[in-house]
């Protein structure tokens, strides 16, 4: 385990555990901003060149038909 | 505790909606991370992970259709029968939204007695909110700390300890941990 992160991770579960209301907030914004990030890494790479294949190849994704961009 | 809808991040509503669909046709438990994740860890992850009963092929397009009807695609076959191979082989199916490839619900059936007595002892989790059955805390320490053993994954089995300390049963860890040394 990574000495000193974790005693960051241990704080941070203290903090949830102490503040059942309070955690949730700061917890959201911080998981939507990681996919909010994706899918602007995304936009872009289906403008460049190839963009469309190399995100096929990135998710592996087989089913064609489920994914309306990759028509 | 009740929380209010607009608290739930895109993980959360992704996996309620998918969870959702499978309870009207499977026993089901997420696995993995997500339970640490649901749970006020901070860290990231693309996908989510479900153990579901083995069950026929009959039962299973039901399901499937259910999930199309609901917006959910197989990033594997639109298949039905192709994907029920997959499964049938031990092999996890990918599930998103339609047309986003991320989040994604890697399925896969039960395959021993270990994912047996992880459905027969799931639970739900008060502080994540949601109406989802997990497996329970000791199953998810004992398999982080004797199975998987990375620093992210050490570090979400620490975050299990100190949020659900009352839960945690010494017991049932090393008793789990002694399954997953014969099993896996």
């Amino acid at each position: 385990m990574r000495e000193g992160h974790i005693e960051q991770v241990e704080r941070w579960a203290r903090f949830v555990k102490e503040n059942p209301t309070k955690w949730k907030k700061i917890h959201t914004d911080f998981i939507d901003a990681l996919f909010e990030k994706h899918d602007s890494f995304r936009d872009k790479l289906l403008q460049m060149p190839n963009g469309k294949e190399k995100l096929q190849k990135l998710y592996d994704i087989r089913n064609k038909e489920g994914y309306g961009w990759l028509k | 505790m009740e929380r209010q809808i607009e608290d739930r991040n895109i993980l959360d509503r992704f996996c309620e909606e998918f969870c959702a669909v499978v309870e009207e046709h499977y026993k089901y438990i997420v696995v993995s991370g997500f339970l640490a994740i649901a749970s006020g860890r901070t860290r990231g992850t693309e996908d989510i992970d479900m153990i579901i009963e083995r069950l026929d092929l009959d039962k299973f397009k039901l399901l499937f259709e259910d999930l199309t009807k609901k917006g959910f695609v197989c990033m594997q076959s639109s298949s039905t029968e192709e994907v029920y191979d997959y499964l049938k082989d031990n092999t996890s199916v990918r599930f998103t939204w339609k047309d986003k490839e991320l989040p994604e619900m890697e399925v896969k059936f039960a395959k021993d007695v270990l994912d047996e007595y992880q459905l027969k002892t799931r639970v739900k989790f008060e502080l994540t909110g949601l109406d989802v059955w997990f497996s329970n805390v000791n199953v998810n320490i004992a398999f982080k700390e004797e199975l998987l053993k990375s620093s992210k994954v050490l570090e979400d089995a620490r975050h299990l300890r100190i949020v659900y300390a009352e839960q945690v049963d010494e017991k049932e860890v090393q008793s789990v941990k002694q399954l997953i040394k014969r099993f896996r």
